[in-house]
This record gives structure tokens, C-alpha cells and sequence, in this order.
């Protein structure tokens, strides 16, 4: 491939993955609404989950990326509204080689909306969730 | 009846309604100072609570962006202090920005809400001082709260990381109040109650024991007094039959013969008229002699005699010029003994206001109702000052008191200088 061909490739891969992250393959909501679920593939060949739940007048947000791969380790943070609530490192482990992130956050007025995003090498999971 | 029989009247009864009074009055008075004081203990507390909550925890696990209500920056806060703001008795916290925005609150829903600050609340703002009092939750910023006993608010200042002023506000039960009150109050209560049960065991059966003594001593000297009186009146009958059956008969047969011979015609004018001055002039001592009778002992001391026995006391001093009346009513059915003292007693107040009032008019009255009889002696004469000391020492009425009331009656006597006396006393009249 040619220094042209690489840089074609590259604008249309970073254009193609938030693209198919922007659509997550799955959502559900629980049965009083009070728990929504919504999953999706990352860039590569992981997946990710992501939950958020009422949880005594706070929202419980559970992030989740499943590799098949363990010893992995992502970057990864949750967005509240548009604002970084949480960030951190994640290990994927077992044989299912995934990793989990938990935070509980505020029950703010309105529709609160999250997003979890997690990023290992050129490995990019990213999922939004409202609640 | 003595004073002593009447139950309220016993110093064991006195000392134990005293006693369960005192009880009552302590018991109110320390609920009401124990509730300040516990009242007084739970502010200073949760002042203490809520400045150790504002600098210790809220305000170093505040990051960039709360104050702009910063989504992030409220979750990170979330986490980080409120296990540890909700604390205790604690019910309620809230950050406010100085134009009444709330910044932060464990209730989610308040947070960007905006209501007016109180005067106090701005004043703290500007301050940095610590305040608080019972919260109003009608107020629209309280809508959330349904504490039935009510809240104590406390807010002081904290600052930002960007380093603006904000509001922190604790809110506390007030059912801790009651609480602090019952435990400041329990034991002192008990204390209380013990030691007046205590007193009260102690003091009763000595109190018993006096009063008991004091009873009989009192039956002693009641029966002496009666006594001495009976004795007096034995002594004045005896003198006035003497008297009657004997000096008076022979002046009377004197006066009459002497009479008598002053009419004879055998006998010289001059001689007779020497004679029938003589003849007046024992009728005249005869006449003071059946007066001093009557004085020393009526003959018909009783309720149906009263009347005319006072009238004879009263007749001296209208011999001596003064406007004298008598009214008796009621008496009907008085014991003689009841009679006898009332007499007495007019007597006494007669004899002084003879010999010291110097007055123009003496009224007697005597007054039956029901339960007792009432005597009144009333003149209008020069009177006197009661705070003065008497130079006759008046024991004639003093004496006849300490009868009257160790019979369960009252007498008091009434003066001032220039203004007459009056003696007043009622007495049950059986």
C-alpha cells in the first residue's frame, strides 16, 4: 500500500468506527424502567454492554467490554451529560477476558444521558445510554 | 371544733400537700429547663456537626464545575462526600450559591433549582459565621422534607476550588431534641422523685410524732383555759349570790326602814329629811350594787337572755352620755357556753371603750348564721395606733383571743388614731 493508499485507509477507518459505535446492535429496558441495557461491538472483535439502574435516588451505571482476550488493559471513561463523571484503567480477566466499570451517579433533572467509552490500542468501544 | 381536727388544717396534711406541690412545680419546671437545655445542647451539637461536615468533608471533595453545576463534577462530589455527610441525625444537606442556586443536595431534584436566601442565610454568606433555628418547610425549598417532629436547619460558609462563597446547610431531626431532653431530664427527674419520697418517708411520721404532741398539748391548755374560766365564772356566781342573798337584802330592808321612819311624823322635820337623804342614798347604792351584779354575773346568761344582758353592759355608758345601741339576731339555739363568751367578750370591748375611747357612740351587734355567731363592737372614739405598743397591755382582749381561737373562732380588733375601734369575732355556736 502506498503513503497514500495508509492515509486513505486511516481517514476512512476513523470515520467508519464511530460510526458503527454510534448504533449499538442492542437495547432493552427493564420492565419498570428502571433499569435500561443497551450493548454493541466495538472497533475490533470486543463487544461492550453497557446497564444503568435506579438505585436509591441515584443511577447505578455498569460498563462492561468482553475482549476473549485476558490481561488486556483499557482506558476507559463515563460521560454524564457531556461531562467526564468517572475515568479509569480496566484489566480484562477470565476466560471470558472482559472487564467492568461500576459508578454511581446523580439523578439530575431531566433525561440523563451517559456514555461509556473504553479504548485499547486501535481497539475503540463506545455506548450511550439515557435514563 | 378545734383547728386541729379540720384535716387542712394539720401541719402532716400541710407538709404533705406542700411536699406533692413543691413535687408538681419541680417536675414542670425541670421539663421546661431541661428542654431548653437539651434544646440549646442539640444547636451548639449540630453547629459543631455541620462546621466539622462543611470544612472537613464537603468542601476538600469539591472539584472544579460544581459551582456551574457541572454534571461530572456533581457525580465525583456524590461519591466522594455523601456517605460521609449523611451522618447521624443528619436528614438534609444543600450547597447554595450566593443567588440562591442550588448547587448540590442528596435530593438530586434540588440541585440547579433556585430559591431566595433569607436575610440570615446572606448574612452567614458574608460572615463566614455559623447559623441556624427550626426550619420552615412550608418554605418551597423544603418540599421534600416530611419529618413529622420538624428539622433543625444550620448553615455556615464554604468555598469553592474556584474559590467562590457557597452556603452549606445541615439539616437535623428535631425527634433528637426530645431525645437529648429525655436524657437530660430522666435522671434529674429521678433524683427528684427520690429524694422527696425520701423526705416525705422521713418527714412524715416525725412530722406525726409533733404534731401529734403539739395536738395534745394543745387539748391540755384548751381544757386548762376552760377551766380557769369555768372556775372565774363559779367564783363571780358565787360572789353575786352572796352578795344578792346577803349585803344587798339587808341594804334593801335598810333602805326600806329608813324609809319609812323618814316618813313618821313623830319624827322631827329635820331629822326625817336627814333620813330620807339617807334612804335615797342607799337606794342609790343598791342600785350600783345590782349593777355590778349584773356585771359580775348576769342572771340569765343565754341565747334568749343575750339581748338584755348586753343591753345592762351598754347602760353604763349611756348613763355616762353615750349613743349606745345593741341589736342581737340569730342566736336562736346557741350553746350557753357560746353565749358566755360572746359576753365576755362585749364586755371586755365595752369595759375598754369606756375607759379609753373618750366616745360619743358604741354599737354592739351579735350576728347567728348557720355556722356562727358573729359579734361586733364598734365605737367611734379616739382609737389607736395597733402598731404601737398599748401601755395598759389590753390582756383583758388578749386573753379572751387565745379563748376564742383555741375554740376555733378568730377575733381581731381594728383601730387607727382618730378613726374608733372595732373588735370583731365569730365563733361556731355549738
Amino acid at each position: 500500500m502506498t503513503t497514500r493508499g495508509i492515509k486513505t485507509a486511516t481517514a476512512l477507518a476513523a470515520f467508519a468506527v464511530p460510526l458503527a459505535l454510534v448504533a449499538p446492535a442492542s437495547a432493552s429496558h427493564g420492565g419498570s424502567g428502571r433499569d435500561v441495557r443497551t450493548s454493541g461491538a466495538c472497533s475490533g472483535s470486543a463487544h461492550w454492554k453497557l446497564k444503568a439502574k435506579a438505585d436509591d435516588g441515584r443511577i447505578e451505571v455498569e460498563g462492561e467490554v468482553d475482549s476473549n482476550k485476558s490481561g488486556q488493559v483499557w482506558q476507559w471513561r463515563i460521560k454524564h451529560n457531556g461531562s467526564v463523571s468517572a475515568k479509569g484503567k480496566g484489566t480484562t480477566a477470565g476466560r471470558s477476558g472482559s472487564f467492568s466499570v461500576e459508578r454511581r451517579m446523580a439523578n439530575l433533572a431531566g433525561t440523563d444521558k451517559f456514555v461509556f467509552r473504553a479504548v485499547h490500542g486501535s481497539q475503540v468501544c463506545r455506548g450511550t445510554i439515557s435514563f | 371544733m378545734t383547728a386541729l381536727r379540720r384535716p387542712w388544717a394539720s401541719p402532716l396534711v400541710q407538709f404533705v400537700v406542700a411536699s406533692l406541690l413543691l413535687f408538681g412545680i419541680t417536675w414542670w419546671a425541670t421539663g421546661i429547663f431541661s428542654q431548653r437545655a437539651a434544646r440549646s445542647e442539640a444547636v451548639a451539637d449540630a453547629r459543631i456537626t455541620t462546621e466539622v461536615l462543611a470544612h472537613s468533608v464537603a468542601e476538600p471533595a469539591m472539584s472544579e464545575g460544581l459551582v456551574d453545576g457541572d454534571p461530572g463534577a456533581i457525580d465525583r462530589f456524590d461519591r466522594r462526600a455523601l456517605g460521609r455527610l449523611m451522618v447521624g441525625d443528619v436528614r438534609r444537606i444543600k450547597i447554595w450559591r450566593g443567588d440562591g442556586t442550588v448547587v448540590y443536595s442528596d435530593e438530586t431534584e434540588l440541585i440547579g433549582q433556585r430559591f431566595a436566601l433569607d436575610a440570615e442565610q446572606l448574612a452567614v454568606l458574608r460572615s463566614g459565621a455559623t447559623s441556624g433555628g427550626l426550619s420552615d418547610l412550608r418554605r418551597r425549598e423544603n418540599q421534600f422534607e416530611d419529618e413529622e417532629n420538624g428539622l433543625l436547619e444550620v448553615y455556615t460558609r464554604i468555598e469553592s476550588p474556584e474559590g467562590e462563597p457557597l452556603l452549606f446547610e445541615a439539616y437535623y431531626s428535631v425527634a433528637t431534641v426530645k431525645q437529648r431532653s429525655a436524657e437530660i431530664l430522666t435522671p434529674f427527674r429521678r433524683v427528684t422523685s427520690l429524694a422527696l419520697l425520701a423526705l416525705l418517708l422521713v418527714g412524715v411520721p416525725l412530722l406525726g410524732v409533733l404534731t401529734l404532741r403539739l395536738t395534745r398539748a394543745s387539748r391540755a391548755r384548751e381544757r386548762l383555759m376552760q377551766r380557769a374560766v369555768d372556775s372565774s365564772e363559779a367564783e363571780r356566781r358565787r360572789i353575786a349570790r352572796d352578795l344578792h342573798d346577803g349585803v344587798v337584802q339587808e341594804l334593801a330592808g335598810t333602805a326600806f326602814a329608813v324609809s319609812a321612819l323618814a316618813r313618821e311624823t313623830s319624827v322631827p322635820p329635820a331629822a326625817r329629811e336627814e333620813l330620807d337623804g339617807a334612804g335615797r342614798s342607799l337606794r342609790h347604792s343598791l342600785r350600783q350594787l345590782r349593777s355590778l351584779l349584773v356585771e359580775i354575773h348576769p342572771p340569765d346568761l343565754n341565747a334568749a337572755g343575750l339581748g338584755a344582758a348586753l343591753e345592762d353592759l351598754t347602760s353604763s355608758a349611756a348613763s355616762a352620755g353615750i349613743t349606745t345601741s345593741v341589736s342581737v339576731s340569730g342566736v336562736e339555739g346557741t350553746s350557753d357556753h357560746v353565749v358566755t363568751l360572746v359576753w365576755r367578750v362585749a364586755q371586755e370591748a365595752i369595759r375598754n371603750a369606756l375607759r379609753h375611747a373618750d366616745a360619743s357612740t358604741l354599737d354592739v351587734e351579735v350576728r347567728g348564721d348557720e355556722r356562727q355567731v358573729h359579734l361586733v363592737v364598734r365605737d367611734d372614739g379616739v382609737g389607736f395606733d395597733p402598731e404601737q405598743p398599748r401601755r395598759d397591755g389590753s390582756y383583758g382582749l388578749r386573753g379572751l383571743k387565745s379563748l376564742v381561737e383555741d375554740g376555733g373562732g378568730r377575733m381581731e380588733v381594728t383601730s387607727a388614731p382618730d378613726a374608733g375601734t372595732t373588735v370583731r369575732m365569730a365563733v361556731e355556736r355549738r
